[in-house]
């Protein structure tokens, strides 16, 4: 499928800003199962220096500073991404989970550090023994490693309430698994960190989806939302993505943006700002199906 | 007990035959396993053994007053009385002989290149992960690996600071307990170690031919300018603020080696530079020296409530690779857990065998180990693998698996098999002794000692020193020492020494030191601006108790004399804040001498003397790289817990007078020194302002409180005499007039006249004088409010006619004229700030957005 997708990210602050600089992560990545065909960030005020380059997970980045003294700041990020649905694979057929260490660790020409790193639990993605065993029990002894993820995905679905009011960005992953409430960032580091605990690599994947209107009524402009969902990694199929908000496997109504080990790595815009005081932030996110191949 | 004085009493055994080693298993330093005393220890012992038995006890006295004057301690602003913080230099130093330090030397610079390699490659082609040698998940679960650093600290240059805790077992074998690669992890702490012992113990020091540090230190610095690529370069040393633990040690060694001392907030980043905030606009910096954790020095791309550093440094970094020393990232080498790898890394990297090893570890993120160390708790300590600390003698203990609970060991297993990957196990080591100077006998106290390496003009160079700190061999494989009971080290060689060369004294060369410490950092000027206030209001308020008490000792009779004493003592017990609530006094007691002590300390009132000397000592010690030794030392007996403080707190009136007088001398030396000896920058106009401003405000006070409303005649010619002693002006009045004080002519005086330091109109053309010569930030039109309000207090002063005012009955001019002073210089105060010390006009702060989707 193709999509127009656009991004716009609009602060207001109560007092001047008289410097801001800004990481900015909103270019869609161009990876296997999805091509970037064309994207701009455009900035309101103008930054005086604009810095671009690729991360450390292969991301591309953006580094903004603003100058000028502003009361608001807009970002409007338009994408075009084709994406296509991923192979049909038989998740059954996969590694136990517990024989992967044998097969990282004896990786012939070398070991595969980008496979290895997202094995290791970051500060915000570190289990408790509880959520170890919830984890655990979707990966009983010999039982194909993609297979539990799957099954580990829908347990969240059907265990946590999608619940905005409940968390906010720095509420950590213990509580979430305390009150069984959260979003979709909260429950990918919750999945996050119940596989990284049986040392299995899964990725956090900050992206869009697709929203449906419910039927009979037409989509509202700037409904569609930021996603984050997680992509875990099987040596037969390499990294498989799987959405614990929605409970299923990703396909092809999810836009990756970027791959991190947790939400720091790939925020889509953080700032740091002289001035400004309180501020209010109004986000809207258009993600566009398009009939056919967009003019280019 | 045999102590050093019975012994010479009675002719008995000499210094070494005091010194007993208790438990046979250790290694002493001093004594080998036959007792016998090591050769290289007999200068020291014959040079001590001279002394008279006094004289051992003397100099230790010495070194401890001496210590206590640098202000050496942990924490400046804690109380220095408590145990967990009193810094502590033995007379006894440790001594290494010239051929074990020749060995020494090059162990530590082989780590040196080591660690240098491997940071290199860890963060630029990560072979050695990719190989299996360094394993993977130690670096991915250590929060010191800074992956936006990739591709920044391999093209850094070579590491120019690292640091290794050792310590030496019962078989002589140095080991390494720690390494430090994050910050200089207290060098600080040892020059000024060595600075202290010396002073005391110079004639010993040059008797056993012991190796200087000032060459090297030299060498260090020339390195560092080299590295910052010109010669006037401005390198900052960064440290996180006053009240972290190794402050003192980041202010020493900046002052030492003539680098800015600078913190996070003074610094921003501006499209593809780094910047100082000062007073004259924004100044480039060339180099930053990093005493702050990486991870907390770039709010942006690192921790994102870390504020340690500008936001945007890592941008600019990445442009410039040699900006930062050490490079961020470097903390990963930290990493305890790394010790039993480096063996095969030094074949591998340098092609060469591993000299000095380290403490027996296991990283618990290696399943083989894991399971090994599971089995076989007791016996093994757990610790953290990253501890991130650099602080001598502060590392964390490791929990003794043998010595805890079922429960607690239970979760300590769950924990390793969870969190493994930053986890370590070690074994205990023991820690070899040496005599500590204690009760007047030699005492076997274990020891750790930390050594440095730097990068200099000749590659990776040992410091001929250390900081050694008695250990509880217990507890601690580390070097982890809460009470700082320190030792100096000194290595002894066998060539003629080259002559004295200190820092504190620069050469032509050195020239850059002097002309860096012009540029002021705004937040500087803030300190010396309230350096001059508390100094001059401390010297106030001593005079006003000393004249006070004075009255009460000398006037036995019944004498109305009091009547302004006590008026000028209820103003100053008065909250300024609260004085014009009709809240007039706090303080309630009945006689001159009770209100006294109210004012020393009792009262609640911010102007007692105790809360202004504290004040004054805080503020001093924030811009101590700012003063001259001597003018620090002087303000040393202002110290919280000094015997001189002490004896304030408890003194009774009589006691007082004499410590007034004391503390009067002190302060006029410093104010002396300050005038003489600091260079007229903007520095300086801030820190006579700041005196300026409150010698201004304290005369319009006095003079409002002892004639307003007119006292009769006999009580103003005291309430004159008072306000002249006060004012330090009875011998300029005397000489002048022969007289008794007249109003007229005591007010021209201390109103009016322009030339006498001590009038109003000399502070306020003094501090209009300042105004002037300073930059106008603003780069406004009109005129700044500051110098506005001080051109109107000025003008009024100025036009003011003594005589008519003197005349008139109810002196509603003199109250109209004081009361003008004491409202606008406040509000001047207020607008200088605003003018000169707000350039950030909020700190920094991080805005997250949420992905929040719809279900």
């Amino acid at each position: 499928m193709i999509f127009e997708v656009s991004h716009r990210t609009h602060y207001r602050y109560a007092t001047p800003v008289a410097q801001s600089q800004h990481l900015v992560h909103m270019t869609p990545r161009t990876v296997g199962h999805q091509t970037t065909i064309r994207h701009n960030l455009m900035v309101e005020p103008a930054p005086a220096m604009r810095h671009e380059g690729v991360d450390g997970f292969g991301n591309p980045f953006v580094v903004l500073e603003v100058q000028v003294p502003h009361k608001e700041l807009i970002l409007m990020a338009r994408s075009a991404i084709e994406t296509r649905a991923p192979q049909a694979t038989d998740l059954a057929a996969t590694t136990p989970w517990d024989r992967l260490d044998d097969v990282i660790t004896q990786a012939p020409g070398g070991l595969d550090l980008d496979v290895i790193q997202y094995r290791c639990s970051t500060r915000i993605t570190g289990a408790t023994l509880e959520i170890a065993d919830y984890a655990r029990a979707s990966f009983g002894q010999g039982r194909p490693v993609l297979d539990g993820a799957m099954d580990l995905t829908r347990r969240i679905y059907a265990d946590f309430r999608f619940d905005p009011g409940a968390t906010d960005v720095s509420t950590p992953v213990e509580q979430v698994f305390a009150q069984r409430r959260g979003v979709c960032q909260d429950f990918a580091h919750l999945a996050l960190a119940g596989l990284r605990a049986l040392r299995v690599p899964a990725r956090y994947v900050s992206g869009y989806i697709l929203t449906h209107p419910p039927p009979g009524q037409p989509k509202l402009s700037g409904a569609d939302a930021s996603h984050a969902w997680i992509s875990v990694w099987s040596p037969e199929t390499g990294w498989r993505d799987f959405d614990p908000t929605n409970g299923i496997e990703v396909g092809e109504e999810h836009i990756t943006i970027a791959y991190g080990r947790d939400y720091n790595d790939v925020s889509p815009i953080s700032g740091v700002l002289i001035g400004g005081g309180e501020h209010v932030v109004t986000v809207g996110v258009d993600v566009v199906p398009q009939a056919a191949a967009p003019a280019a | 007990m045999n102590t050093i004085a019975s012994a010479r009493r009675e002719g008995g055994p000499s210094l070494a035959d005091l010194y007993r080693v208790t438990g046979t298993s250790g290694y002493d330093e001093l004594r080998a396993a036959d007792g016998a005393v090591r050769a290289y220890w007999q200068a020291l012992l014959s040079g001590l053994g001279d002394f008279p038995a006094a004289e051992l006890t003397a100099r230790a006295a010495r070194i401890d007053r001496r210590v206590r004057e640098t202000g050496v301690a942990y924490d400046m602003f804690a109380d220095p009385n408590a145990a967990t913080q009193k810094w502590q230099l033995d007379l006894m130093p440790i001594v290494l002989s010239s051929a074990e330090w020749r060995w020494l030397a090059t162990a530590l610079t082989q780590r040196a290149r080591l660690f240098d390699a491997l940071l290199a490659d860890v963060y630029g082609s990560q072979k050695l992960m990719r190989d299996g040698l360094v394993p993977p998940e130690l670096v991915f679960s250590d929060n010191a690996f800074l992956r936006p650093c990739q591709g920044i600290l391999d093209k850094a240059g070579p590491l120019r600071f690292y640091a290794a805790d050792l310590a030496r077992g019962a078989d002589g074998q140095w080991r390494v307990i720690d390494n430090h690669l994050e910050t200089l992890a207290g060098l600080g702490f040892v020059l000024a170690n060595r600075v202290a012992h010396t002073h005391v113990t110079g004639d010993l020091f040059k008797q056993v031919n012991a190796v200087r540090l000032a060459a090297h230190c030299q060498r260090l610095q020339n390195a560092l300018t080299a590295h910052a690529g010109r010669d006037n370069a401005a390198i900052a040393l960064l440290t996180p603020g006053p009240h972290h633990e190794d402050y003192f040690s980041h202010a020493y060694l900046a002052r030492y080696l003539g680098l800015l001392l600078v913190e996070g907030s003074d610094l921003r980043t501006r499209g593809s530079h780094v910047y100082l905030k000062t007073l004259e606009g924004l100044k480039e910096i060339d180099l930053i020296v990093r005493c702050v954790d990486g991870r907390q020095i770039d709010p942006l791309e690192l921790d994102p409530a870390g504020f340690m550093g500008p936001a945007g440094l890592l941008r600019v970094n990445r442009e410039n690779p040699r900006l930062v020393v050490n490079a961020v990232g470097s903390a990963l080498g930290q990493n305890r857990g790394l010790g039993q790898y480096l063996p095969a890394l030094a074949k591998q990297l340098l092609g060469e065998d591993l000299l000095l090893s380290d403490a027996p570890r296991w990283w618990l993120g290696d399943p083989a180990a894991r399971r090994h160390v599971l089995d076989n708790l007791d016996g093994l300590v757990i610790r953290a693998a990253q501890e991130g600390t650099g602080r001598p003698g502060q590392a964390a203990l490791g929990r003794a698996a043998g010595e805890i609970s079922a429960a607690e060991r239970e979760r300590l297993k769950a924990e390793i098999a969870l969190h493994g990957a930053g986890l370590v196990a070690e074994e205990k080591i023991g820690c070899s002794t040496a005599p500590a100077f204690e009760g007047e006998s030699l005492v076997a106290r274990p020891f750790a000692v930390r050594f440095f390496v730097a990068h200099t003009g000749n590659g990776f160079e040992t410091m001929p020193g250390g900081l050694a700190m008695t250990v509880d061999p217990a507890r601690a494989v580390a070097l982890s020492a809460p009470d700082g009971h320190t030792r100096d080290v000194w290595v002894l060689s066998d060539a003629q020494q080259a002559p004295h060369v200190s820092l504190w004294r620069p050469k032509l060369e050195n020239a850059r030191v002097e002309r860096s410490q012009r540029v002021v950092q705004s937040r500087v000027a803030d300190d010396l601006y309230w350096l001059g206030r508390y100094s001059e209001r401390a010297d106030w308020t001593m005079r006003m108790l000393r004249g006070a008490l004075r009255r009460v000792a000398e006037d036995s009779g019944p004498v109305d004399g009091l009547g302004g004493v006590r008026r000028c003592l209820d103003m100053r017990l008065t909250d300024p804040e609260m004085a014009d609530t009709g809240v007039r006094r706090i303080s309630d007691a009945g006689d001159v001498e009770s209100r006294c002590l109210d004012l020393v300390a009792r009262a609640r009132s911010p102007r007692t003397l105790a809360r202004t000397l504290e004040g004054l000592y805080q503020v001093s010690y924030l811009v101590r790289d700012r003063l001259s030794h001597e003018a620090w030392q002087t303000l040393s007996r202002f110290r919280p817990g000094d015997p001189w403080m002490r004896a304030l707190s408890a003194a009774g009136p009589g006691a007082l007078l004499d410590l007034l007088d004391e503390g009067l001398a002190a302060l006029s030396s410093f104010n002396g020194l300050t005038h003489e000896n600091m260079t007229r920058n903007y520095g300086w106009s801030f820190l006579d302002m700041g005196r300026r401003l409150e010698r201004a405000y304290n005369l319009s006070e006095a003079i409002l409180t002892l004639f307003i409303p007119p006292p009769d005649a006999e009580e103003e010619t005291s309430s004159l005499l008072l306000l002249l002693e006060l004012a330090d002006s009875f011998i300029t009045y005397r000489s002048r007039y022969r007289l008794d004080p007249m109003l007229a002519l005591v007010l021209d005086l201390l109103l009016l006249d322009e030339a006498n330091p001590r009038a109003l109109a000399y502070q306020l053309a003094a501090i209009s004088k300042h105004l002037e010569a300073l930059p106008d930030a603003r780069h406004g039109v009109s005129l700044a409010e500051d110098r506005r309000l001080i051109l109107s207090l000025l003008t009024s002063i100025r036009l003011a006619d003594v005589m008519a005012i003197a005349e008139e009955a109810d002196r509603a001019t003199l109250e109209r004229l004081m009361r003008e002073q004491l409202q606008v210089l406040p509000e001047l105060s207020n607008a200088v700030g605003r003018h000169y010390f707000n350039l950030t006009e909020e700190t920094p702060h991080r805005a997250l957005t949420r992905i929040e989707p719809r279900p």
